[in-house]
């Protein structure tokens, strides 16, 4: 049974390495998602998060421990890898040493017994976006290492009626000129044959131009799925915060003063969130750093901080400073002057996030 | 410094080529000499310190009954059991290390490494441990003294072998070559014949040539399981040996012994030299 583009339905996943412990321990805790046909999506998490894990139960390749995955609603869970039609694609370089890199990408096609001139139209068509053309008839072990993952991603692309097209950190050994070439090749690749792309990274910038939605997990936990912009602006978690956008969020510990206002070191911060459900009065406010600005004639959310460093880079300024206990970082544009070591920084009630036990409130 | 390095290297390469070739160029003299030109006094050169003569090689191939040892058979019958025994060693050897390098077994207490370790200590036992289990066994089945139980027999010796080399390459095969063959469509046989097994050509051919090497020198198990039906090159040859000791034909013997074992020798030194055994992975 074969699947053409579908849509890849997770419900109620788990999965453990280990079942027959009294206490196994789960690389991914019970989750449910959906990726829609011909969206490009990435799941971004630190090292060791449960990403690889789960693109292998969507391949086939590990089987949940428990839990059901669909594509187009057909149940495939118990089925093997070779049946699911799934690319994926690893992080360091696969290559049929014993075969030249036409049949390398020929290989997934000839398994699945397409015509040979289909496989010629395809292989080129392939080979051209990879410029791998001019290699063709050499043998692939020949290859440098970023070629061969390049033939690794070819094999990948080279079938059109794939479910889905996973890759696992595939650029890592592929040097950043042809990184950026290659991410908008796949981006293209997706608009024109609308297949269904999923791609595990940690480097969030990798995830930020390449995704129309992120997953970001964390210890086996899906913390946040959502676009771009969703992820910085309202991070679901302080992890979150934390992990995407450079510099990390800043959070500070604070105390509920009323309905929407936090006592912040000695100063009174206005924000949007209603906060008169809260029990616990402790809570974290999050702010990004690129919304701190300084303030000229602002009166509310101003507080006075000391600059202990200035950063210049490039395109913009980063002003490390104190405030009490707290390091408060802002991100500036490069005109912008610092008077002198006391300023003044407006913190824009409509951008705070409030946390209770880690959690956006 | 560089010159005196290039000096060095060659004497020492001229040295040891020496210490390699002169035995063999010794055995090929005394295989061309009578009783004469060996008991006398040493010579070295045909025509020049010595009469050649073709004796110890007819000897050879003349029946017992008209004076000769006849190791024609025997070398014929030593091909076969070897060749026989490496092959299916080999094929069976490679499937056991694929299942015990790719999947988990578990029975009792028994995991893939104690099962890799069973094989391997097959090895392990001397030999005379073995010898007279085989020959009950042989016995037992009525196939003493036959090429048949003698495959058998090698098969049990040479299997660990291959087991032991291929379990250690299948284990630096990186087993996303085997999930990229299924994901690319083959089915898991398809992907071991199709993808793993044309990337484990070298191992192959290293384990190969080891279960090749041991069938073939292997004499004792050859002397304790075969009679007078059956008989093998190396116990043939130390037959050959009588009150007066007949150098040339032990000389001619001992070279067509080792010649299949030189031709194996320079079909793997092309693939060593091409790099193809040390490269093959990454």
């Amino acid at each position: 049974m074969e699947y053409l583009m579908a849509k890849i339905e997770l419900s109620n996943i788990s999965h453990t390495y280990n079942p027959n412990d009294t206490n196994p321990t789960y690389a991914l805790n019970p989750f449910s998602m959906t990726w829609e046909n011909g969206k490009r999506y990435a799941i971004l998490g630190p090292s060791g998060c449960g990403k690889t894990t789960m693109l292998n139960i969507v391949s086939g390749l590990v089987k949940p421990s428990k839990g059901k995955i669909l594509f187009d609603e057909n149940d495939v869970t118990d089925l093997i890898t070779e049946e699911r039609n799934i690319a994926q694609v690893f992080q360091f370089p696969v290559i049929y040493n014993t075969m030249t890199v036409y049949d390398n990408l020929a290989f997934p096609l000839r398994c699945r017994n397409f015509s040979d001139q289909k496989i010629e139209e395809r292989v080129k068509s392939v080979s051209d976006t990879l410029r791998l053309s001019s290699f063709l008839k050499s043998p692939a072990r020949k290859l440098t290492a970023d070629q061969k993952q390049l033939i690794s991603l070819g094999r990948g692309l080279v079938r059109e009626d794939v479910a889905g097209v996973l890759m696992d950190e595939p650029l890592t050994v592929i040097d950043p000129d042809l990184k950026f070439r290659l991410r908008r090749n796949l981006k293209e690749i997706n608009e024109q044959y609308k297949t269904t792309l999923v791609y595990v990274t940690h480097d969030q910038n990798e995830a930020m131009t390449f995704a129309d939605n992120i997953i970001v997990m964390d210890q086996g936990e899906i913390v946040q799925v959502g676009l771009p912009k969703d992820l910085f602006e309202k991070p679901r978690t302080t992890f979150v915060g934390y992990f995407i956008g450079s510099p990390a969020m800043n959070l500070f510990n604070s105390q509920i003063l009323s309905d929407n206002s936090l006592k912040f070191n000695n100063d009174t911060i206005k924000t949007r969130t209603d906060l008169s459900k809260i029990k616990n009065k402790d809570v974290k406010l999050g702010i990004r750093s690129e919304f701190i600005k300084i303030a000229t004639d602002e009166k509310e959310n101003v507080v006075s901080v000391k600059v202990t460093r200035v950063e210049d880079l490039g395109n913009y300024k980063l002003i490390t400073a104190k405030m009490g206990d707290f390091t408060i970082k802002s991100k500036v544009t490069r005109e912008t002057e610092i008077p002198s070591q006391d300023v003044k920084l407006h913190i824009p009630a409509e951008k705070c996030c409030v946390y209770e036990n880690n959690k956006l409130i | 410094m560089e010159k005196l390095y290039k000096f060095l290297k060659y004497t020492f390469i001229i040295l040891w080529t020496v210490f390699i070739v002169a035995p063999f160029l010794w055995a090929i003299s005394t295989s061309f000499k009578d009783f004469q030109s060996v008991n006398s006094k040493v010579t070295y050169i045909p025509w020049l310190d010595f009469e050649p003569t073709l004796e110890g090689w007819r000897v050879l191939v003349k029946s017992p009954a008209r004076g000769g040892v006849d190791i024609v058979e025997p070398y014929f019958n030593s091909l076969f059991v070897t060749c026989t025994a490496s092959l299916i060693s080999i094929v069976l050897g490679t499937l056991a290390a694929y299942a015990l390098s790719r999947f988990t077994f578990k029975a009792g207490f028994v995991r893939n490494n104690d099962i890799t370790f069973f094989f391997i200590s097959q090895r392990i036992m001397p030999p005379i441990v073995l010898s007279i289990p085989f020959f009950i066994f042989l016995s037992t089945i009525g196939l003493l003294d036959s090429l048949i139980g003698l495959v058998v027999v090698y098969i049990v010796l040479l299997m660990p072998i291959a087991v032991w080399i291929m379990v250690d390459f299948f284990n630096r095969v990186p087993k996303e070559l085997d999930e990229t063959a299924l994901i690319d469509g083959c089915n898991p046989y398809q992907a071991f014949y199709k993808v793993v097994l044309p990337n484990s050509i070298p191992g192959l051919i290293v384990a190969g040539m080891f279960c090749i090497i041991f069938g073939w020198i292997d004499f004792f198990f050859a002397f304790i399981l075969t009679f007078t039906e059956v008989q093998l090159l190396p116990v043939k040859v130390v037959a050959l040996n009588s009150s007066i000791t007949p150098w040339w034909s032990l000389s001619a013997s001992a070279l067509i012994s080792v010649a299949p074992l030189i031709i194996v020798a320079f079909v793997v030194e092309r693939y060593l030299s091409k790099g193809n055994l040390s490269g093959a992975l990454k």
